[in-house]
């Protein structure tokens, strides 16, 4: 509860400090609107919002399942074959040295101009950091821990089942965290080009317009839905995650 | 009846070359305690793992019951305590007892389960998790699945290393008495004198690298108890093992 009031003073004084600078200055609102302007847009304009935001969200998820179950087949490949890791992981920071709004245009004439091209940007901005993560908790798998199922012969699926998937869940929630918040940003630059809906569509259409207020409607939207996507993780994690242990 | 002989048994190290064990012999008797000492990195941990299977390539004869390791494992007849209770933090203790026929596809036995925690003393931990146990009590939940197979041959690898100096006389106790309750066949690899000693019907005592037996001292105390330590018998016993140990160094 005590949490709950310092974020709320936290952001009571943001928008406070906000309005009175916009006020006090006279900023035209096609520049900085106020944040009374911003949330008479959200409450005006909520059910366009609440459609695209869904849309972005799904795009978003989607990308998200697909890099992370991507990272954790080549993961525990890796565990199995270190030669798959040496093949694939030159390709994977090749990719992800490219920025992903140079790629977003030959995407879209990959996978045409509806909702697959934003679900690889998506797909594709989630992948390495998701790889990076569960690469680190398949790699400090405990040598004693396999020694001991092979004492007993067991067998790969049983060694990945009991022991691979379990051991390296700390450092997959620590992916899916990471690729939650980075999802929902391909998700919006994949909108950005050649989209007619969803959350990056709104707010480059109403750019074009001036609709500043709904600009930023959107734009804390699109934040709200990037965390409510990480804290989800958060809780399952929470509930799943019983054994490890934090500082405080 | 001799459970475990090992004959001229010869080990080189297939990443480095080095000749681990030379020329080794000895026999464990079915039922018998025996203890494994000798100087850090001699091999001891070596010796455990080719008696239990896990690793191969050697020269000369390892027999269980007139089988070889790896089928002595792959019939279950090996039950492993390793120096790390390697408990899985996710699984309460019940399941990590359990673990070893889940994995040999057994029907799982939760009575027998409960039963070896009973053996160990740790009956009301079964749906802790290994996280709200000491370091000791781990341990003894190790052992007890270490036992749930039934197996004819316990191999321990110094079970008791991360035990502290003020529990260990306890450990070491519950030990014997385990030993007591299911007489399975036990070879322990331990750094600790003492405990061999206190524990053992039988003390293989080796060389530095690359480890050969030095001197087989066999132990006999009319009983075993907190105050055996303190005895003339237990102190000659440790007496014979450390000049064994130490000859064998300057050697």
């Amino acid at each position: 509860m005590d949490k709950i009031i310092k974020i709320l003073l936290t952001f009571s004084i943001f928008f406070l400090i906000w309005y009175f600078v916009v006020t006090t200055l006279k900023i035209p609102n096609y520049i900085l609107p106020n944040p009374i302007e911003v949330f008479e847009s959200l409450n005006t304009n909520r059910s366009v919002i609440i459609t695209n935001s869904l849309i972005t969200l799904y795009e978003a998820f989607l990308g998200f399942f697909i890099a992370n179950s991507v990272s954790v087949l080549i993961a525990l490949g890796i565990t199995f074959n270190k030669k798959i890791e040496n093949t694939i992981m030159p390709f994977a920071i090749i990719l992800e040295t490219i920025p992903i709004i140079a790629l977003t245009p030959l995407l879209v004439i990959w996978f045409g101009p509806g909702e697959y091209s934003k679900i690889a940007t998506a797909a594709l901005i989630c992948f390495f950091p998701s790889l990076v993560n569960v690469l680190r908790g398949v790699k400090s798998l405990d040598r004693d821990l396999v020694a001991f199922f092979k004492a007993y012969s067991a067998n790969k699926i049983q060694l990945t089942k009991m022991l691979i998937i379990p051991s390296i869940l700390p450092y997959l929630f620590a992916a899916l965290k990471v690729s939650s918040s980075l999802a929902v940003v391909g998700a919006l630059v994949g909108e950005f080009i050649g989209a007619n809906k969803g959350l990056g569509f709104l707010i480059i259409s109403n750019y074009y317009t001036l609709n500043i207020p709904l600009v930023f409607a959107s734009i804390i939207t699109s934040s709200l839905v990037g965390i409510v996507f990480y804290y989800a993780i958060h809780l399952v994690e929470k509930r799943i995650i019983t054994w490890t242990t934090t500082i405080d | 009846m001799d459970l475990i002989q090992v004959n001229n048994l010869e080990k080189r190290y297939s990443n480095s070359g080095l000749l681990a064990l030379r020329n080794l012999s000895f026999t464990v008797k079915k039922g018998e305690f025996v203890s494994i000492v000798g100087p850090f990195g001699c091999g001891k941990t070596t010796i455990l793992n080719l008696i239990g299977g896990i690793t191969d390539n050697y020269k000369g004869s390892i027999r269980i019951n007139n089988e070889s390791p790896s089928e002595a494992r792959r019939k279950r007849k090996i039950g492993y305590c390793f120096q790390k209770s390697n408990l899985l933090p996710w699984l309460n203790v019940l399941d990590n007892v359990l673990l070893p026929q889940k994995i040999t596809n057994i029907k799982e036995d939760n009575e027998k389960a409960i039963e070896l925690l009973k053996i160990v003393g740790l009956e009301d931990y079964a749906s802790m998790k290994p996280y709200n146990l000491s370091g000791g009590m781990q341990q003894l939940v190790s052992i007890a699945r270490s036992l749930v197979l039934d197996p004819e041959i316990l191999l321990l690898d110094e079970p008791l290393s991360s035990i502290d100096e003020i529990n260990r006389p306890k450990m070491q106790l519950k030990l014997l008495e385990i030993h007591k309750r299911t007489r399975k066949t036990t070879v322990m690899i331990t750094h600790s004198i003492d405990e061999a000693v206190f524990l053992s019907d039988k003390i293989v005592v080796l060389t530095p690298r690359p480890a050969m037996v030095k001197k087989i001292v066999n132990i006999t105390f009319l009983q075993r108890n907190e105050d055996t330590i303190f005895s003339k018998k237990f102190i000659n016993y440790a007496k014979i093992i450390k000049k064994e140990l130490k000859n064998g160094q300057n050697n």
